[in-house]
Formats: structure tokens, sequence, C-alpha cells
């Protein structure tokens, strides 16, 4: 017989990539039904179920059905349904692939460079003495020429100055990336109930996707909440807190320009803000917004992006932004109506240029 | 995958086998394979259906997929006591991780399931069946390159809903079923000489005057109508159904129009499937005949030392021969121990006609008058030769033997999820409860009727102008609605025409225009095959 292995790995393939396909198909239910919200920030596998795959026959009314399989990720085992565990980071490719996002990573790179030093080479000349290396040529070269031979009681080993080995330090420059995001969330009373879930719904994919591309520990996330004060919270605060009083927006969007100004460096970081609302402003509020913005936040950001959840009549704020900002390549504006737009919502917010 | 003389211990243990086999008990052997798998091999060959190779597919994948997930989350051992794939010759694998014990135990197995489907009356033994399988698989691999990955997924997947109905030795197989040209012209021979015999001598007067003064119930022209039909239907196809065929794959790979690629296809499937329906028609004879030579060679073994480990051995067959309750029946438990009883009968006497036209039941009772001519294994051969699981259990299944292997004995908890009436019962303690064991050899008979399948049958094959009848033989149970269309469109797919299904009294349609469901005045499994052996029509609207 002429089969070195037995194996079933051209079939397994075949069956991950149609699950892979599935998972594509997938991706925009996930994030408007999915738990993502349960997904931590150190960004575990999430589960995902599709229905399982059977070729129809001719049975009896009461069989059929069960099953599992294996995708990107490992399979479980409930009757009638395929589960995986899709890794985070396969989970955030698929969605780069089927949202066509920007690659944040571009940002800053080949600018700002961090330089290290490594000692990955080693040269007959230095300070750093090696001295595993430099006895082993020494060893080597001592046996050679006979200085060193056991067999007739010789055990010297002569250490001579071609011999020595130095730890030559090389210059290695990294591109430096550092991400500071802004999340602004209005939790006043006209915000109760869905509205306030869709707000950390939204949010909560946009800091996983930003950790995603910058990498877990470029980014730094900080979450600030308004009623009529504003005030940072931790992000565990952020997702559980609940309504408190009334509105008052351009509070927090000062605070978070003062922050920025004086807690990073400017020339070295990207800053991003994300603020979401019902846009239920009162007063002069809408426009102090605009006049920081313009002012302070503008001149400094990457991204700033103003949503508003489930806008009513009374919801000016990005109007009153949109006059100001127009098609601004930094300031982006939109409505998030229902759950099933939060996809829509997302493209807009990190979409490059207005559409 | 290694051959076994990587192993020369183990090469040398399966040379004593062989030798016990061959020699010793006489048994009747193909030629025995041996290979070593690892684990993983292993899960790989069983989704293969024991062939080293098949051709890519999905549904392998998802197989596979999810046996490895069950391995490497412990949820299942990965390791399997025997897997043979018999044929001449007879191809058997080992699993690496088994101590020398074990894999002993399972060389003998696999002799006694090689000679079990070499001398069994349904005969699977074929020759070189592995090797035309893994040639069968090539054909596949360029039929794929042929039509495109799209096509060969869509083909497949449609080839799969066929797979459940693969009948070879069924009854109405296809040899059964389909009047060929070959087969018609036989008979056309044999019934055109045999009136001949019987005719009187030829008087024209007489012949004239009793054709117009009485004429006969015989109606010539219809008759001859009739003959001229089938044998356009013959001509034009080459073959025409004269009762119903439960082979339904068989008969797609055989008639349906295909392709070169897409025959491949069918040919493969049903030729690395064909073999299950052996399988269910003979387990608990196969499986007990298996056990039963093992543990016979095995004792060989440990008598002259090839192997050490009696008592585990006795573990190990104790696991795997315990008693299961009826609808689950365990064929190794069952299997062995009808045998142990046969052989008993056989060597007391008590298959003798003595024995049977004895009246007197304490005499009965103490019987045992060895007959000098018969051999109980001898004997047990000539069983196998010339039965199947039915007749089997028919035959030598007794109410007191349900009782003395406990397939009438479920858990108390099980008898209550089944809602076991009061009066089925017999006996119950704390932990389990007896059924009334009468009934039980019947409903295990049942089994074999239906292998707890819808039976589907092909009635018509030029239906409406060229359409496939199917017809859901009706034992009270419906079929699962939201496959029927499904399945329909995929047996379409091959048919290449419309493909209808009769169940109860519902006609269920796939045509170019669509798929249809209307309610129609049902006809009897009986009387579809009635109306076949009289060249009609079976079913019309």
């Amino acid at each position: 017989m002429d089969v070195d292995r037995i194996s079933s790995d051209e079939s397994e393939g075949f069956f991950n990539d149609f699950i892979d396909e599935q998972l594509n198909d997938l991706v925009e239910d996930i994030i408007n039904d999915g738990d993502l919200d349960r997904t931590d920030a150190s960004g575990s596998d999430l589960i995902v179920e599709v229905d399982d795959i059977e070729p129809p026959t001719l049975v009896y009314g009461d069989q059929g059905g069960g099953g599992a399989g294996q995708g990107g990720g490992k399979p479980g085992d409930e009757k009638g349904k395929l589960k995986f565990e899709v890794p985070f980071e396969r989970f955030m490719e698929l969605v780069a692939n089927k949202l066509q996002l920007p690659n944040l990573l571009k940002e800053g790179q080949g600018k700002i460079k961090e330089v290290s030093y490594h000692f990955k080479t080693f040269g007959p000349v230095g300070v750093l003495l090696d001295k595993k290396r430099t006895f082993k040529r020494a060893l080597r070269s001592s046996i050679s020429t006979g200085v060193y031979c056991p067999a007739e009681g010789r055990f010297d080993v002569e250490v001579r100055r071609k011999d020595r080995r130095y730890k030559v330090p090389q210059r290695v420059e990294t591109p430096k990336f550092k991400a500071v995001v802004f999340y602004m969330g209005d939790i006043s009373y006209s915000t109760f109930g869905e509205r306030l879930e869709l707000e950390k719904r939204l949010l909560n994919f946009t800091h996983h996707w930003l950790d995603f591309n910058y990498g877990k520990n470029n980014v730094e996330h900080r979450f600030f909440v308004h009623d009529i004060e504003a005030y940072e919270v931790t992000p565990e605060q952020f997702y559980q807190v609940s309504n408190i009083g009334g509105t008052r927006a351009s509070l927090v969007f000062d605070l978070v320009s003062n922050i920025a100004f004086n807690e990073y460096d400017p020339a070295t970081t990207n800053f991003y803000g994300f603020y979401v609302g019902d846009g239920e402003l009162f007063g002069n509020d809408a426009k102090e917004i605009v006049e920081i913005i313009k002012e302070q936040l503008h001149p400094m950001f990457n991204r700033l992006a103003l949503v508003e959840i489930q806008p009513s009549r009374m919801s000016c704020l990005n109007a009153e932004v949109s006059k100001a900002f127009g098609s601004d390549r930094v300031v982006r504006t939109c409505a998030l109506k229902s759950k099933g737009e939060i996809i829509k919502t997302i493209k807009r917010m990190f979409e490059e240029r207005h559409a | 995958m290694l051959s076994l003389r990587s192993d020369p211990k183990l090469f040398e243990l399966a040379q004593r086998v062989e030798y016990f086999a061959r020699e010793k008990f006489n048994m009747t052997l193909p030629e025995m394979r041996f290979f070593i798998l690892d684990p993983m091999e292993f899960a790989a060959l069983l989704e293969k259906n024991v062939y080293p190779t098949s051709p890519i597919n999905i549904w392998e994948g998802k197989s596979i997929a999810n046996k490895k997930h069950r391995i490497e989350s412990g949820q299942e051992s990965a390791l399997y006591y025997e897997v043979v794939q018999t044929g001449n010759p007879s191809y058997a694998y080992l699993n690496e991780t088994n101590s020398a014990l074990t894999q002993a135990s399972v060389m003998a197995h696999v002799a006694g399931h090689c000679e079990f489907s070499e001398l069994n009356v349904l005969h699977d033994s074929d020759m070189d069946r592995t090797e035309y399988v893994m040639h069968l698989v090539r054909k596949v691999d360029l039929g794929r390159q042929q039509m495109g990955e799209r096509r060969y997924i869509d083909y497949w997947n449609a080839c799969e809903s066929a797979l459940p109905f693969i009948a070879p030795n069924s009854q109405y197989n296809l040899e059964n079923s389909i009047d060929k040209e070959t087969t018609i012209a036989t008979s056309t021979m044999e019934s055109t000489e045999a009136p001949k015999t019987q005719k009187p001598p030829v008087s024209l007067v007489d012949e004239t005057l009793n054709a117009l003064l009485k004429p006969g119930p015989a109606k010539p022209f219809v008759e001859m109508e009739k003959k001229r039909e089938r044998h356009e239907a013959l001509s034009r196809r080459g073959y025409s159904l004269r009762a119903p065929c439960q082979d339904i794959l068989g008969f797609l790979r055989q008639y349906a129009p295909t392709s070169q690629a897409e025959h491949a296809i069918l040919d493969y499937l049903y030729t690395a499937h064909m073999h299950q329906d052996f399988v269910v028609r003979t387990q608990i004879m196969n499986e007990g005949w298996a056990m039963y030579w093992e543990k016979k060679i095995m004792m060989e073994l440990f008598a002259e030392d090839a192997v050490r480990g009696a008592i585990d051995y006795a573990k190990v067959f104790s696991g795997v021969c315990y008693p299961r309750p009826y609808y689950q029946r365990n064929p190794y438990h069952l299997g062995y121990h009808m045998w142990l009883h046969i052989e008993e009968l056989y060597r007391e006497g008590k298959m003798s006609l003595d024995y049977h036209e004895e009246t007197d039941l304490d005499t009965k009772q103490e019987w045992e008058k060895p007959e000098e001519k018969v051999d109980p294994q001898a004997s047990m051969r000539h069983l196998v030769k010339s039965i199947t699981d039915y007749e089997f259990l028919r035959r030598f299944l007794t109410v007191e033997l349900v009782e003395r292997f406990h397939l009438n004995r479920l858990d108390q908890r099980t008898a209550q999820q089944l809602g076991i009436k009061n009066e089925d019962i017999i006996k119950a303690d704390r932990r389990w409860v007896w059924l009334r064991p009468e009934p039980i050899k019947n409903e295990m008979l049942g089994f074999f009727a239906h292998f707890y399948r819808p039976r589907i049958y092909i009635i018509d094959t030029d239906y409406l102008d060229g359409g496939l009848l199917l017809m859901h033989r009706d034992d009270g149970r419906n079929l699962r609605a939201d496959w029927i269309r499904p399945t329909l469109n995929n047996l379409n797919r091959i048919w290449k025409a419309p493909v209808y299904l009769l169940s109860q009294n519902k006609l269920y349609a796939t045509r170019a225009d669509g798929y249809k469901e209307s309610t129609v005045k049902g006809i009897t499994f009986e009387e579809a095959a009635e109306r076949l052996s009289r060249q009609q029509q079976p079913f019309k609207i």
C-alpha cells in the first residue's frame, strides 16, 4: 500500500475554510447581537454558535440534527449547533476584512523611533567580555596547539588575545506607537435604557478595535462620563454605570482637552476621542463644544467622533458640530438609531474621508 | 502508518495467531495484512470508512475536527479496540498505543471477522477491495479537477442525501428489481420454450372455429402491446422495473445520466459504503463469531506463554462483553453467548430430530446425547454459511435466553424515562426493572425489517415522462418534513429529471418548475409491488 500516513487533514482544511466563510458572514451579527461586551480587555476568545450542518435525507420526523465542528477555533458539542471558540485576534482580523476599516498603525509610523541597544552580536574588540565564548575558543585552540592534552596530563588552557570575544551593542530602532483614547459617555437621565446600552456596546467595540490595531500595551484607554458634571472613571465603572442626572456635555470635552494637553506629548502621541450621547443639549452647551474642538482638540487629535444615540428632535450636538466642521479630516459626526446600525456607525467613525 | 514487520515482536505474535487460526482451528481465512497506526491516524481511518484514502469532502472534515476536539478535551479516548476492512486481502489496523496483550487479542478477533466475511451467505469478501477503493479515490480526485471545486462540492453533497439508501442485500435489491436487456432476454427464451410442451396438436379448422365461437380469456393484442412497451422501454433505457427497488443509490449509480466525473463520485460512495449493509444484517453473528475465536486463540497463546496477562485479558473481555437491554443490544455480548449456547446445543445433541420429537419434558431437560458424527464447530460454520442475524435470532433466541442475557433488564431511570407500564414489568429492585421477556424477540426481529430507518423504494422510473417516483412504505410514522424538499432537490441533481416522493397521501415533487406538494389518494406498498409485477404503472394521479 503506497500510503505513508493516513490523515484527514485535507478534508479538515476544507471544513475549516467553510467555517471561516460562515464566520465572515456572521461578523455583522456578532457585532450587533453578540455578547462582545463580555469579552474583557485581555482579549479572551469569543464563543460563536452557528447552526449545525448535516446532509438532508429522508428520516423520521423525530430524528436528525446534532454534531459539532471546528473552524478557526475549537469546537464544542451541543446538539443542533456548531460551537466555536474564535480567538479574539482572529475575530478582529475578520472584522477588519469585513468592515474594511483603515489600518490605524500607519499613524506615526516611520516618524518617531524608539532607540534601544541589544547585545546580540559578538566581535574581537569591545568592552564587555563574553567569558563563555572566549573560553570555548581558547579551549579549542589549546587543544589544537597541544597545550591542553588530558591524555598526557596537560590541563592548561591558554587564553590568547585573538580568542577574546566581546559583546557588541547593536542599535535597534523601533517605531514608537503610542495612542491614548478618550471615551466620553453621556449618562444623564435622557440616555436611560436602550440608549445607554447602545453607548456601551459601541464604545466597547471601539475599545477592542483600537487595542487590536495598536497592540494592547500601546494604547491607553481613558473613560469619562458626564451629567451636569464631568469626571473620569475606571473602565469597569464605565461599563457598569447607570443614569445619574441632567446634561452638560461641554465640561467633558474641556476635561479631556486639559488632560490631553497636560499629560501627554502631542508630538509622539496619537489622540482619539469618542463621544456618545443623545445629543440633547441645552443653552450654549453645543456651541461651547464646537469652540473647544476647534481651538484645543482639533489640532492635536487624529480622530474625534461624536455619535448621537437614537437622536430625537431635541438633539442638536451633531447639527452644530457639522455646521462648523463639514467634511473635516478629523471630526466625524454620526447617528446610531438602532442596534442594526452599529456596523454603519463604526465604519463612519473610522473612515478615512467623509462620504 | 507502519508495516507490522517494523515491530519484530508483534510480527511474531501475528504469526502465532495465524498459525492457531489456520492450523489448529481450521479457519478459512484470506490473506491478512496488519498495519500499526498512531491514534490520530486511527481516528482518520474510521472517518474514511476504514480505507487508507478518501476524496476530500466537508463531512469527513467536520467529523475529524469534532473527534480531535473530543480527544483533546478528554471526552474520547482515541483507543479503539479493533478495525478491519475485510476482503482478500483483509487489512487490519493496530493502535500503536495498545499493549502486546491487546494487540494479540485484536489480531485474534480480526481472524474471526475475516472468516465470517469469507464464509457467510452474504459473502462480504471481494478480491482487492481496499485497492479498488483507493483506485476509485484517485478517479474522484481526477474528476474533481475536471468538474471544478464548486460543482464537485454540490454533486458530492447531493449524493450524501442518497447515502442511507444503499441496500445491496435487500429483498428488493437491484438484481431482484430491475430487468436489464440480458435478464429479459433469458426470461423470454424460457417463457417461449415452456408452453411448447403443453401445446395441443395443431388443427387449423378447430383453431379458427374456436377463435370465432369461443373467444378465450387471453387477449393476445393487449399482451403483445404490453410486451412491445416493455421492450421499447428496455431498448430506450436499457432497463425496466419489475419490483420496487430499495437500493436507490445503487440504481442511480447504474442508470442516472452522469458525466465521467460524476459517475466516479457515485461509484466511490456506493462502493465505500455498501458493506455497511452487510454489517448491519450480520452484526450479532459476526461480532459473536469474532469474540468466540478470539477467546479460543488467546487461550492457546496463554498456554504456550506467547503473551502474558490472562487476568488483564479477562477484565478486558468482560468489559467488552457486558449485557445491555434489547433495544441497545451489545452485539459482542449477545453474539458471543448465543454462539456458546449453540455450541452447547450441538455438543449435547439438542439439535437432533430425536430431541425435537421428544415429548417428555423431564427427558428433554436432562438430554445429553451427543451425536457422533456431528462436530459442533463444523455445524456452527454451516450456520454461518447459511443464515444472517434475523434467522439466527428467530431460530435460537428463546424466552429463557432473553432473561439469561439480560435483554429484558433496564435501569430504573431509563424505565421511567421510557414510560414503561406496570403491566409490562415482571420484577423490579432498587436498581433494575425486568420486562416481560415474551415480546422482546419479536421487537428485536422487527429491527431487521426497517433498521430504524424509513423504507424508501423506487416504484417508477418513468413517472410523468421521465420522472423518478419514490415511495415511502408507510409504517405509521411521518418523515421529517423540512428535509423532504432539500433531499428531493439533491436527488433531482443526480437524476437530472423530476423526482417525486409518495408518502402516505402526499405527493412531493421537485421539477424544473419548482417544488410542489399535493394531496393524493395513496397506495399501499403491496399494491405498488403487485402492479409492478403485472407490468402496470404502480401509481397514477
